[in-house]
């Protein structure tokens, strides 16, 4: 393998090694390593097999170099925005540790607006089936996680339920029996 | 505890190295701004406190995250515009902290290694 060959291996090896990191900073990171590839060849003044072998050597395994990424175990000091930075340099911006695939696109869009307004005001414009609407926009959001889609179906369900109940003069224990359990709406 | 590759296993100072490498990068940025590969020089330098000099990216990652290091963007004379990283207060403040810490600690490793502490009565 000639030395050009041995870089680009390396790279595909990191850049697979990095596939678990969100996109943004697994390109950040390739990014940083082949500078560092490319600096430290520049300033040995040669691009021979050895020479990059040595370089590849001293960076370590794409594997462990990915493994670093999650940090050691009880890692640094406690976040905090850094108000000391002079203008044109940049601090803290980017997601918390952790690395939850944090969304990067707003979490709202024209589908989860008109799902909250269906939500808070749907009901007031038709009773049980604006509410019920809105439960379909909230699905139809593909910003929202399925849990939170979960809470707002429980939520939505106990509240209609619930008038029915009273008005049907049964328990309210019935609106707890779960979402089979809601009757086809009625007329309040 | 990551590391389950026994060479690595048998060097007892993997962990603290891991432990201390990021305070150390505080340090090398404390007082003049560097690019990652001036990073890497003062450490390998030092002598083996990076052992894989990969691994110093996730670290300055981790500190530009933390809000501990900031980052400017600035030309070089040969190659592509280079990251360039300096100390912020919070950093500041998080080393101090780690250098009084790491005093008593020394101290506190020495005594016993030499045998210096004396049994309680």
């Amino acid at each position: 393998m000639d030395a050009d060959a041995l870089v680009r291996d390396y790279l595909t090896r990191l850049d697979r090694a990095a596939t678990a990191l969100p996109a943004g900073r697994r390109d950040e990171l390739t990014a940083e390593v082949r500078e560092h590839i490319e600096t430290a060849l520049t300033k040995a003044g040669d691009r021979g097999e050895v020479t990059v072998r040595n370089v590849l050597e001293r960076l370590g395994a794409p594997d462990e170099i990915v493994a670093a990424e999650s940090g050691p175990a009880g890692s640094a000091a406690p976040a905090g925005p850094a108000l000391s930075a002079p203008s044109g340099w940049t601090s803290g911006s980017a997601p918390p540790p952790g690395w939850a695939p944090a969304p990067s696109a707003s979490r709202w869009g024209p589908v989860e607006i008109i799902a909250l307004l269906l939500l808070s005001v749907g009901w007031l414009i038709l009773p049980f089936i604006g509410s019920l609407l809105a439960l379909v926009f909230v699905w139809a959001s593909d910003r929202w996680s399925t849990r939170e889609k979960v809470i707002a179906t429980v939520v939505v369900l106990m509240l209609v339920a619930l008038p029915l109940a009273l008005f049907m003069g049964t328990s309210s224990g019935v609106s707890l029996t779960g979402p089979q359990s809601i009757p086809e709406p009625i007329h309040p | 505890m990551r590391d389950m590759v026994p060479s690595v296993a048998r060097d007892p100072l993997t962990e603290l190295r891991r432990g201390v490498l990021e305070y150390c990068v505080l340090a090398t940025v404390r007082r003049w701004e560097a690019y990652a590969f001036d990073i890497v020089l003062v450490l390998s330098r030092a002598g083996g406190l990076l052992t894989s000099e990969g691994t110093i990216y996730p670290l300055l990652s981790r500190l530009r995250r933390d809000g501990l290091v900031a980052t400017i963007w600035r030309e070089s004379e040969s190659g592509p515009p280079r990251r360039y990283y300096r100390i912020t207060e919070e950093g500041q403040r998080a080393l101090d902290g780690f250098i009084a810490e790491w005093d008593r600690f020394r101290a506190a490793v020495d005594a016993v290694l030499m045998g210096r502490v004396e049994e309680g009565s």
